[in-house]
């Protein structure tokens, strides 16, 4: 009953896309819109003469209609160009190009730890609900949640590298004196790998740990509590006691509970996914990763418009793509559907 | 009941009422130790954010003479920061700033985000004008939790300016989605109540039964949202303020002093940036706290 439906809604969710990213792009329009004071006068400087404003602002097309500025605008990301960014004088494009594999390579390693520790976390603490690792988690669930990100990556700089010298300190993606892997994928280990680069492989790895040790430490309860509650109902289901009362061993049983409760641990994947977009920044800044998130603050901070806008959007349009993601990976492992 | 049941001992009904309610949340909040060490939590960060900034031993906002960076010691108890100011005495002004965004914010989110839950949730599967707001409201709402949050507020604030007033403006707007999606889900329920319909039989008007009758009866899922809100509230703008897109320098403010002590971090004096975000910590936990608590309390599901 449900496999049509669902196709249905797919399809429905895949046709939704453009007009969705219609309405975020009308969003930042609307955005940008709410800066104080003109933005001719950033151009033109503020002791310009009334004629050379009005020819600026009409060079900008700032004297049309708010909705014809609006299609110009939309005409002009169409075509890849979200114009110069003030502080680094470069196409934004060309910045965020350079910028989006240093955030990947972060968002991607947390990602991975976090299912990896938080999945089987998750299950055990469901089979096993009573003892100290129990305990543990549930201290680990509401401490987590209330630290703040970019504290708790500064006391582990504090400790690690100040106090132990066991990690890298906040320098970036890899050490000033080794030279990057040649680029090919843009994420520094994986390149490495591929080229053989040892002492760089060696390098970027030391230099991830601490900041996806932070992000996986302040994200992972979401993974852990959703697998730990979906583990839960499905033990409890009919069709698990059915496979109890059949005298199937334990180890099956969890098997098949596990199996069924892929589906809310694959969709908080994308959430945490969505999640470590936004705790990037902060974390980026602290360790001075040099990548989206850090270039997202540094507009804020330099009132670089150009630069924000496009962040912005890039981070309404990665929501998307994620939770379109999601969508499809319950065709793969959802039998029903096919 | 005990009047078709003459054989039974007569029972006092329970009294239903304000004292009543008042003993089932006092005889709930024993039992609980995590709700109370929340509730201490919630009432201290409350008192210093009225009495914060005068009680302190130094001055928040001025440096002091002599040697900046001072260890934590008697005369200065989280030690003193890279303009030698006095870190205990900022970490205790600092809800004075922090607690009056989240609780104003928080405030309209809540107010912003019921009315809305209530049209959405009231007129939805109807027809004409109020289906379409309805409609409207929810696909608005959609929109705006598709972008990451926090590089949302980060985009409000960095387009308004940064500032006490953006700052609350852009954490409102981003939580009444939240508190829109939770009262919806609530008015759902009540709205199939029989006593709408009586409501209806009587000659009251839709926007009248939705306001008057069903909201009250969808308020308990809201309310017990706040509390969460306010503490992720704060978690925002120390987050805005530690990147220097919120609450200006000089006031005490959580995440602009973690700010100011990162640099130490690294070269070794870990009291700096250590209490505030510690203090900052412990008080984000205490609303969550009271807000698994209240969430229970207030669950009919889970009620005795």
């Amino acid at each position: 009953m449900s496999s049509v439906r669902l196709l249905k809604y797919a399809s429905r969710r895949l046709a939704l896309l453009p007009v969705q990213l219609l309405l975020v792009s009308l969003i930042v329009f609307v955005l940008v819109r709410q800066m104080p004071g003109d933005p001719t006068f950033l151009y033109t400087g503020p002791f310009a003469t009334t004629e050379r404003v009005a020819e600026v602002r009409k060079q900008l097309g700032l004297d049309e209609p708010t909705y014809v500025q609006y299609v110009r605008y939309l005409e002009r990301i169409a075509y890849g160009d979200f114009g110069l960014s003030m502080r680094t004088s470069q196409p934004v494009v060309a910045d965020l190009r350079q910028r989006l594999p240093a955030t990947m390579e972060l968002i991607l390693y947390a990602v991975v730890f976090s299912v990896l520790i938080g999945v089987p976390l998750g299950v055990y603490t469901a089979i096993r609900s009573k003892g100290a690792l129990n305990r543990g988690v549930f201290v680990y669930g509401m401490t987590s949640g209330a630290l703040p990100d970019f504290w708790f990556a500064l006391v582990a700089i504090f400790i690690f590298f100040y106090k132990l010298h066991w990690l890298p300190g906040p320098i970036g993606r890899i050490d000033l004196l080794i030279s990057k892997p040649q680029n090919i994928s843009g994420l520094y280990t994986v390149d490495a790998l591929l080229t053989g680069n040892w002492p760089a492989l060696a390098s970027a790895s030391g230099q991830l740990v601490l900041p996806v040790a932070t992000l996986v430490f302040i994200y992972m309860s979401l993974v852990l509590k959703n697998t730990r509650s979906a583990m839960e109902d499905m033990l409890r289901s009919e069709f698990v006691t059915y496979a109890r009362a059949a005298g199937l061993p334990r180890l099956m049983q969890w098997r098949y509970a596990l199996r069924n409760a892929m589906p809310p641990i694959i969709t908080v994947t994308g959430i945490l996914t969505w999640f470590l977009l936004g705790g990037a920044v902060l974390v980026e800044t602290v360790f001075a990763w040099g990548g989206l998130g850090q270039y997202a603050v540094q507009s804020v901070v330099n009132s670089d418009y150009a630069a924000l806008q496009a962040v912005v959007l890039f981070s309404a349009v990665f929501t998307m793509v994620i939770f379109l993601l999601v969508d499809l990976a319950y065709f793969l492992i959802d039998p029903r559907i096919k | 009941m005990s009047s078709d049941n003459p054989s039974l001992p007569a029972t006092p009904l329970p009294r239903v009422g304000q004292q009543t309610a008042w003993r089932d949340f006092l005889s709930f909040t024993r039992q609980r130790g995590g709700f109370q060490l929340g509730l201490a939590i919630v009432a201290l960060s409350l008192g210093l954010a009225v009495f914060g900034p005068h009680i302190g031993p130094y001055p928040t906002e001025t440096a002091l003479p002599g040697m900046p960076l001072q260890p934590p010691s008697w005369r200065h108890w989280m030690g003193t920061d890279v303009s030698n100011m006095d870190i205990f005495s900022r970490v205790i002004a600092a809800p004075r700033i922090d607690l009056t965004i989240a609780l104003v914010s928080t405030a309209i989110a809540f107010a912003g985000g019921v009315a809305l839950g209530v049209i959405s949730g009231f007129f939805g599967g109807g027809r004409g004008v109020p289906k379409l707001l309805s409609e409207g409201i929810m696909r608005a709402a959609d929109i705006i939790q598709a972008f990451p949050v926090f590089i949302f507020a980060l985009a409000l604030v960095g387009f308004r300016g940064p500032g006490t007033e953006n700052v609350i403006a852009a954490l409102a707007f981003l939580n009444i989605p939240y508190f829109l999606r939770i009262t919806r889900g609530a008015v759902l329920q009540v709205r199939e109540r029989p006593f709408v319909e009586a409501q209806r039989c009587a000659g009251n008007s839709e926007w009248r039964i939705a306001f008057v009758h069903v909201m009250p009866n969808a308020l308990t899922p809201p309310l017990a949202n706040i509390s969460p809100t306010i503490g992720f509230s704060i978690l925002l703008t120390s987050g805005l303020s530690f990147v220097g897109a919120g609450v200006p320098v000089p006031t005490p403010e959580w995440g602009s002093m973690i700010a100011i002590g990162a640099p130490n971090m690294m070269t070794g004096q870990w009291w700096t940036a250590l209490f505030p975000g510690l203090v900052l910590g412990i008080v984000i936990l205490g609303y969550a706290l009271v807000g698994d608590g209240l969430k229970e309390f207030l669950d009919p599901v889970n009620k005795r």
